[in-house]
């Protein structure tokens, strides 16, 4: 039987962070996953993440992958594949199934990292083909090039359903609606308000009643709940779709754990049957740690870091790292933790019905309930100016969210966050915009705009990321489309921008009738759908 | 097949070109249809509009690709002969032998 210091089980964003962390100090690691490819499912995160730059902020998910495995191979870690780990025995033993054989091995020290799997609803019609999970969805359109189905509906408005659906747009899908059954959208804001300009509608409060079809999906009823979550009759609307995503949240597959006598907890906030753990993420095993979404559904951002925390722990107590380099690591670690964990979406503020930002503005109602700000109350955020001279950024960042690369994007530090990375930016209007539109490129939520009010003679220009193909030309003519999406203008392509710091997000200026200027946010070309 | 065009993504705005593996021809219950070496046999599948991958045995209800990546089973179809095979975890081989599975075994 084959011994190893360390035994990580997953491949995915905390497993690799965790075994990186460890073989960093000298540990001999290796690390077991049930997959063909490593990396969890950063690989088919397709979007920019939050947080700062140390969290790898505004670099997408499969990017961080691929940083991951790099640095896995520097420090020779070895990642074994297809093979999955069976059971955690006395004295950590473990046995992994590897082309059809049991093989056992030996820990000193083991952290599992297996991640979640996601959970699902029940309803009529629940089994048909085309009803999938969103993970479904991504895994065909972003590792296989598949458009899961032509016309979607998506259940459920966390960030997950939100992103996917997004997602969904940009392979080339209709998306129908976004239904969730609870009263508000559950997601960032900004995710939510980049699918609502698109025109895709919110229907909350609202659940499925009936997938419709016979050998597989073709049409879908949903219907309004009360608060007792039963159907209001007469509510009922039809859609015709070949598909219905479920987002309704993700398990931590924490089975082996519970298996192996860890002491566990079923809580609500951690997302389901979860490990009790140190700060450290040692579990009540001596040597046993867990780390990411199998302790506690989190983002991919605060997995990583989970990992390494629980990495540099299994390397100090195996003697690799001394107590006060490892006092050092870990404060490091956890302060940068502490920043994700911050803000209206962290642990702390689960459930609460939050009315201000830290900032004491009021949140915006309508945002939660539409998926986008009413313009009425847009002005009252901080990064929103209208009517400067000249060209501009309008940052309709409404929520306090751990997110900051805009203010690092501006090289004139035009705009300000601060050292509380939950802050709503705010735009210094004492200092001159050049207009490069980097901070437009540098914000995972889509949120930031150029807008010039004074660009000619009843005309502004409104700069918009832009994500999709085909990539309109300068002199192209389109339609404006405000934040619901509704179409409120005709708009003329002024010029499209794409570099490489921008990673994608390109920049298309169009000339809009200066009345539009804080209305039109988005663009949809003539002749597309 | 109308399918194979819809639903291959050819450019797509982030990922740019998605790589794939040379054209390979397969079947499926005897008819002969193509799909990329090495994808998984779900998405070969669904690229060609197939979506019941199996009928349960008690009451023959449809069933197709629900998670994708290997955990629920209900995409599992009889490869080469052999039941049970995860279809969207299991990568697509030349002259390869899908059948729709029936309860867990191929349509006698």
């Amino acid at each position: 039987m084959k011994r190893y210091e360390l035994i990580v089980i997953g491949a995915g964003p905390a497993g690799l962070s965790a075994a990186i962390e460890a073989a960093k100090s000298g540990m001999e690691v290796i690390v077991f996953d049930e997959n063909s490819r490593p990396g969890g499912q950063l690989f088919k995160q397709i979007h920019k993440f939050f947080g700062s730059k140390e969290h790898r902020a505004k670099v997408r998910g499969f990017k961080i992958g691929e940083e991951l495995l790099e640095e896995a191979k520097k420090v020779k870690v070895k990642v074994v594949l297809s093979a999955t780990v069976m059971g955690i025995f006395r004295e950590k033993e473990i046995t992994v199934m590897i082309d059809g054989e049991v093989n056992h091995f030996k820990a000193d020290k083991i952290i599992v990292a297996t991640g979640a799997s996601e959970n699902m609803v029940t309803f009529k019609g629940w089994t048909l083909p085309g009803v999938i999970g969103a993970g479904a969805a991504q895994t065909m359109m972003n590792l296989h090039g598949l458009r899961p189905g032509k016309k979607v509906l998506m259940l459920g408005s966390g960030n997950v359903g939100l992103v996917v659906s997004y997602q969904l747009k940009q392979a080339g899908c209709d998306v129908v609606a976004i239904i969730d059954a609870a009263p508000k959208i559950g997601g960032y804001g900004v995710h939510a308000a980049k699918v609502a300009r698109l025109g895709v509608p919110f229907y909350l409060s609202n659940t499925i009643i009936e997938a419709q079809g016979e050998d597989c999906v073709n049409g879908v009823v949903i219907g309004e709940v009360d608060n007792k979550w039963n159907i209001i009759p007469g509510t009922e609307k039809h859609f015709d779709v070949d598909t219905i995503c479920l987002a309704v949240g993700l398990s931590p597959m924490s089975q082996l754990l519970k298996a192996a006598g860890c002491d566990m907890e079923d809580s609500p906030k951690k997302g389901g049957l979860v490990p009790i753990c140190d700060e450290y993420g040692e579990t009540s095993i001596e040597g046993i740690f867990a780390a990411g979404d199998v302790s506690s559904i989190e983002e991919a951002s605060s997995a990583m870091i989970e990992g390494r925390m629980a990495g540099a722990a299994a390397a100090k107590c195996a003697g690799y790292v001394e107590e006060n380099s490892f006092i050092k690591r870990y404060h490091e670690l956890e302060e940068a933790l502490g920043q994700l964990r911050q803000g209206m979406f962290g642990p702390r503020s689960k459930g609460k019905d939050l009315k201000y930002t830290d900032e004491g503005i009021e949140l915006s109602t309508s945002l939660l309930k539409n998926g986008y700000i009413d313009e009425s109350e847009i002005t009252n955020f901080p990064g929103v100016t209208i009517n400067a001279k000249g060209i501009h950024p309008v940052i309709e960042c409404t929520q306090n969210i751990p997110c900051n690369p805009c203010q690092d994007a501006c090289i004139n530090h035009c705009i300000k966050i601060g050292c509380n990375i939950t802050s709503l930016p705010i735009v210094d209007e004492n200092v001159k915009c050049t207009g490069c539109g980097m901070c437009v490129a540098s914000c995972s939520g889509q949120a930031i705009f150029l807008v010039n009010e004074t660009y000619e003679q009843g005309y502004a220009t409104v700069t918009i990321p832009y994500e999709f193909l085909p990539l309109p030309k300068a002199g192209d003519m389109g339609i404006g489309l405000d934040r619901s999406g509704a179409e409120v203008c005709e708009v003329q392509v002024l010029e499209v921008r794409s570099a490489k710091p921008m990673d994608h997000t390109n920049l298309l200026t169009m000339k809009v009738p200066v009345d539009m200027a804080m209305k039109a946010r988005f663009i949809k070309m003539k002749g597309a759908s | 097949m109308n399918g194979v065009i819809d639903m291959r993504i050819e450019e797509h705005p982030i990922l740019e070109k998605i790589e794939k593996g040379k054209l390979v021809s397969f079947e499926l219950d005897g008819k002969v249809m193509s799909g990329y070496e090495d994808e998984p046999i779900a998405v070969a599948l669904r690229a060609a509009g197939v979506m019941a991958h199996r009928h349960t045995s008690k009451y023959d209800k449809p069933r197709g690709i629900f998670c994708a990546i290997g955990r629920c089973t209900d995409c599992v179809m009889v490869v080469d002969g052999k039941p049970n095979v995860r279809t969207c975890v299991t990568p697509l081989k030349e002259g390869m032998k899908v059948q729709t599975q029936y309860g867990v075994s191929a349509k006698k």
